[in-house]
Parts: C-alpha cells; sequence; structure tokens
C-alpha cells in the first residue's frame, strides 16, 4: 500500500485496493482459553484443577476452566506454563487432568485424574483480554547487572536494548481512528477464524496505545501461531497470532494503511529503575529500531526484536490468500472501538514504604581508621555493619562483624585487607522491596543508603525491614 | 577486535595457575587484550579472550604451537523446529552468529560463533542449546 499511495496517490489508491491486510506475531501475556470438560460420572464440581500440572481458573460452574498462559507449573515453574499448555492443546496432545472437589450433594465426586485432548472437549475458546498492542516501548538498561525481564535480557550498561511489535504491520497502527475495527470484526487469530470482542484491557487509544479483546475456537487454531514461551527468570508467556484485514473504505484509509516504520514513534525505557515510571531516555520510530542498531548517548546499541516480523508477514499474507480464495468474508463492525477510553494506574491504598522511611542512621567510620575502632563500634553499639567512608562522608565500603572475627583468625590488622569495597547500595525512594530482592539475591544483610553523588545518608538492614 | 575461544586441556594442567601459559602467550606479541570470560569445561580449563584483529592470525598460531586449543568452532546449536524467529537472541550475538536473513528469519551461522554463551538463556523456546 505504502508504494502504490507513493506513486499513485491516496485517491487511486482506494480505488484499486480493497482491503489491507495486517498481522503480529508476539508475546501476548494476557491469552488463555476457556475449556468445558463435560460432566464425569459421579460428577464433580472443581474446586481446583491443574492441566499438566498447571493451576487453572476454576470459578465459574462445575467442570469449565480458564487456563492462563502466565500461570506457571508448579512443581516446575520458569519452565513450563499455561501457554505451553494451550500450544499443546492445538497440537492435539494428551493433556493430563486432575481435579479435587469439596464434594456436594449434586457433585460428589472428589477427586478426578485423567488423560484428554483438545477433542475430546466440548468448547475450547481462546479468549484473550488484551492483544495485538498498537506499538510498545523499547527496553534498554543502565544498570551494572543483567536484567531477565518480559523484554528479554537486557544486558548491564545499555548492552543491548529489546523492541516488540509489527511496527506498520500492526493492525491497530493501519486503522489508529478504528474507522473499521470494533466489536464482531473477523479476524485471522491463531491460525484460524476468531473475532474482535471488543477494545482489549488497558485499551490507550489517546495515546496510541490501543488493545484487542479477542477470541476464537480454538480446535480450529493451529500451533504454528500459538506458541507457549518461557523467559529467563520472568516467566511464561505465549506467542499469537493476530491478522487484522482493514477495508479501504475511503481515500482516508488508503493514507492510513499506507503508515511507514518511521512514522510510528514510540520511547527508549530505561528497565533498570524498577517503578512504573520508569526514565524515557528518548523518542524512537520503528524504522530505526528494525535496523538492528540504535543510538543511546552517543553509543551504537545492538536492538533486536521480541516478536517476530517473519510470522508477522506470513500472518497478513495468509489472511490475504483466505479472502482471495473466497475462505474469509470481512463484516462491519457491530460498534467501532473507541478512541476515548482512560488509561489509569493502580490505586494503593496501602502506602508503599520507601528506604527513606525505615533507613537508621549509619555507623561510619573513615577509610584511615584502626580496625580496633571499628570492633568497638559493633560492640558499644551493638550491630553488625559499619561503613567505612572518606572524610567527607563519601561511600568507600563496608566492614562486617564476621569481617572483624575473620582479621583476628587471619591475623590481619589493617582496615584495608578487610574492608568490602565493591558494595551493593540503595537511595532514599527506592521502595522497601527492592531493596529487599537486592539483599535477597546478593545473600547480604545491610546496604549502605547513598545520594546520588555517593555520600551516605543512612543504612538499611534486614531488622528493619522485617520490623517494618 | 576478535573474540577468540581457547582451552589449556587438562593434560597441560598440573597446577591452577598453568592457564596462565595462555595469557604468556599472548603477552609475548606485546598486545593489550580482555578476559570476557574464564570457565572450566569436561576438557579444560576455557577463556574467552578478546584480542586485537591484526594481531589473530600470529596469536593463535602460536598459542596452538604450544598444543592450547583454540576453537574457531561455536559452541552452540540452534533447533530451527523450536525456534519462532522472534529476534530475543540477536541483541546478544555480538560476532552476528544469530542474525536474520533477508526474509527475517532468525538463522545461524556455526563458522561465526565464538561459543559466548550468552544467547542460550535468551530464547524463550529453549532452542539454543550448547552444543556437546
Amino acid at each position: 500500500m505504502i508504494k502504490i499511495v507513493e506513486e499513485s496517490g491516496s485517491k487511486i489508491a482506494a480505488e484499486e485496493v480493497d482491503v489491507v491486510t495486517t498481522g503480529t506475531f508476539g508475546p501476548m501475556c494476557s491469552s488463555g482459553a476457556f475449556l468445558n470438560f463435560g460432566h464425569s460420572d459421579p460428577p464433580i464440581k472443581f474446586d481446583h484443577l491443574w492441566l499438566n500440572e498447571v493451576h487453572a481458573y476454576h470459578g465459574n460452574a462445575a467442570v469449565d476452566c480458564y487456563i492462563g498462559v502466565t500461570r506457571m507449573a508448579d512443581k516446575r515453574p520458569f519452565e513450563y506454563g499455561g501457554g505451553n499448555v494451550i500450544e499443546e492443546l492445538v497440537s492435539r496432545k494428551q493433556i493430563r487432568l486432575r481435579g479435587i472437589s469439596n464434594t456436594t450433594d449434586c457433585y460428589p465426586l472428589g477427586e478426578i485424574n485423567t488423560y484428554f485432548t483438545i477433542d475430546d472437549l466440548n468448547q475450547a475458546i481462546l479468549c484473550n483480554p488484551r492483544n495485538a498492542y498498537q506499538r510498545y516501548v523499547c527496553a534498554v538498561n543502565s544498570t551494572d547487572r543483567t536484567l531477565y525481564t518480559y523484554m528479554g535480557k537486557l544486558l548491564p550498561n545499555f548492552g543491548n536494548a529489546h523492541y516488540c511489535g509489527s511496527g506498520s504491520l500492526n493492525p491497530l497502527s493501519n486503522d489508529p481512528d478504528y474507522e473499521t475495527i470494533g466489536i464482531g470484526t473477523r479476524i485471522f487469530l491463531g491460525g484460524g477464524i476468531g473475532y474482535i470482542m471488543g477494545h482489549g484491557t488497558q485499551h490507550n487509544p489517546k495515546e496510541r496505545f490501543g488493545t484487542l479483546f479477542v477470541k476464537g475456537d480454538l480446535k480450529q487454531m493451529s500451533e504454528e501461531y500459538l506458541r507457549g514461551v518461557n523467559y529467563e527468570k520472568y516467566g511464561t508467556s505465549m506467542f499469537c497470532g493476530v491478522g487484522v484485514p482493514i477495508p479501504i473504505l475511503n481515500e482516508g484509509l488508503a493514507k492510513k494503511t499506507a503508515i511507514k516504520d518511521e512514522d510510528i514513534i514510540t520511547e527508549i525505557v530505561d528497565y533498570g529503575i524498577p517503578r512504573r515510571d520508569r526514565p524515557r531516555l528518548r523518542k524512537i520510530n520503528y524504522k530505526e529500531l528494525k535496523s538492528g542498531y540504535i543510538e543511546i548517548e552517543g553509543q551504537k546499541v545492538k536492538c533486536s526484536s521480541m516478536s517476530s516480523l517473519y510470522n508477522a508477514r506470513k500472518i497478513a499474507n495468509e489472511l490475504k490468500e483466505w479472502i482471495e480464495d473466497g475462505k474469509f468474508f470481512l463484516n462491519p463492525p457491530a460498534k467501532n472501538l473507541p478512541t476515548d477510553t482512560e488509561y489509569k494506574s493502580m490505586i494503593q491504598t496501602d502506602k508503599i514504604k520507601f528506604v527513606k522511611d525505615l533507613k537508621k542512621k549509619a555507623v561510619i567510620c573513615y577509610d584511615d581508621c584502626d580496625i580496633k575502632i571499628v570492633a568497638e563500634k559493633i560492640i558499644n553499639q551493638n550491630i553488625n555493619h559499619i561503613i567505612i567512608t572518606d572524610r567527607e562522608n563519601k561511600l568507600k565500603g563496608i566492614v562486617t562483624s564476621f569481617d572483624i572475627t575473620k582479621a583476628v583468625a587471619k591475623n590481619k590488622n589493617s582496615l584495608e585487607d578487610i574492608i568490602t569495597k565493591k558494595v551493593i547500595t540503595t537511595s532514599d525512594n527506592e521502595p522497601v522491596e527492592v531493596a529487599a530482592r537486592k539483599m535477597k539475591k546478593h545473600e547480604i544483610s545491610a546496604l549502605p543508603v547513598i545520594d546520588d553523588k555517593n555520600y551516605v545518608v543512612g543504612i538499611i538492614s534486614s531488622e528493619e525491614l522485617l520490623g517494618g | 577486535m576478535t573474540i577468540i575461544n581457547v582451552t589449556v586441556p587438562f593434560h597441560l594442567i598440573k597446577k591452577i595457575d598453568d592457564y596462565s601459559q595462555i595469557i604468556n602467550e599472548i603477552l609475548k606479541h606485546r598486545v593489550s587484550f580482555n578476559i570476557l570470560k574464564f570457565s572450566t569445561t569436561s576438557e579444560g580449563i576455557n577463556l574467552l579472550l578478546d584480542i586485537p584483529e591484526e594481531k589473530t592470525k600470529q596469536i593463535t598460531e602460536s598459542l596452538m604451537s604450544s598444543e592450547i586449543q583454540v576453537n574457531k568452532k561455536g559452541r552452540v546449536t540452534l533447533d530451527e523446529d523450536l525456534c519462532i524467529d522472534c529476534g530475543a537472541c540477536l541483541s546478544l550475538c555480538v560476532v552476528e552468529a544469530l542474525h536474520y536473513n533477508e526474509d527475517d528469519e532468525v538463522e545461524f551461522s556455526e563458522d561465526k560463533c565464538i561459543g559466548c554463551l550468552i544467547c542460550i538463556d535468551s530464547c524463550p523456546r529453549g532452542a539454543i542449546k550448547e552444543s556437546k
């Protein structure tokens, strides 16, 4: 469409082109499937059930369930999850069902163990509350350690960058005002035919972060377009293929579907700061992202995608063939997607605690002082950690009571011999949870609190965390 | 800079410090270099080194003359049946052994791989494995 509009203009393009097909194939965490098993004899009403060890939601009637893709297997989390179960279901593999019940007069069976395939089910309906994000951010990591996130493995010191989405091939980017997309729109979903149920959760049209709520008959779908994934130290999800046909009803739609990667702007976001409002480094377009390298603070950084452009293109082409072969018909939506939905953050009635709320005054020794003075302070003040600074109060290191014990055992007399110089630190505005994670990860029991100029402003230890 | 993957086989090692033979061999060429990774494998002590490109040939030859193995072959495999062409591994591969072809399918060029293994845990499909 880009070429036709460029060469012949949008008027001719609108006359000559009937439909533009779009596609996207990426990790879509808000996905899952409703399954109905039929009744057992004697009947059971599930209170808990597991599909291949993955806990499914059971709160809807006796033998219905919802299996979500980010739910991980009880015994092998970070390895196998709901996305894998759905992939195996569409691959027509046997799935183990284990269910337990409190039993009732009408549902007397207390436990069931059985194997089934998708063909044994009454219904298997893929139902995804949030798919096909219009665009997504580009993730980088400013910290000095590798991060494992839902945006993949992010190397320290801006070592790499990851983005997601098919850019100019994305369904919602081709119809950004939702003129043709809405409730009931027939779409390509997971290799079969599906429907848009409405706008997805977190739909944020004003910021051009629209989403889709989709459903379709899982029994017709293919494992080629529903792939269970597991991100190291993050968890499971599922790649889902979505393709939406955009009928070119007017010249405006011809222009809009000629959208280019350089017209779709997103932001580079620092995932090193684990807060909702992560720092935004700068704006960037999908053309630059797809080039393989992006520039951050004057450095050339390798950049790659979390979603598959190859498969997104395959989906758009397959949908095109279906339409040409008369296997797929376009329909007008019953109601277009909303363009004015508000996007809110969570209301938190319990106040989040920050390091500054729990920190204590640090007991400090200067880096030129004698070990004996350090030992005395530990005993007199009944503490385990002494922070070592220079005369200006800048952090130099940390010494623990264990270090002193070691010094005595090994006959070391100088502070230099026992000080830990590479110190893991925290700051006043870090949430306590984040500080606690640092302690757990590095197996330490205290963190010096420093300001942005490396001046010591306190200490927080596991004792404060337990007390707070 | 060029990255090479060198192994001192166990039969050459009597003391743990013997791995420094690698360092000494390279220092003979009066170059500065970086040790990117130090590990032991079933074959011996393994180092991933970043050396100046123009000295690659001489350094490789002198290492090999002292029975130190210089691995040119990669140490990972890509299972194409499991791969879904996402690209989550691409940004981690400094030598572009993992790359897109012209259709944006993920391809693995074994000859370029230096076996740094950084990519392995980036694959959400478990398609990249360390080859034995």
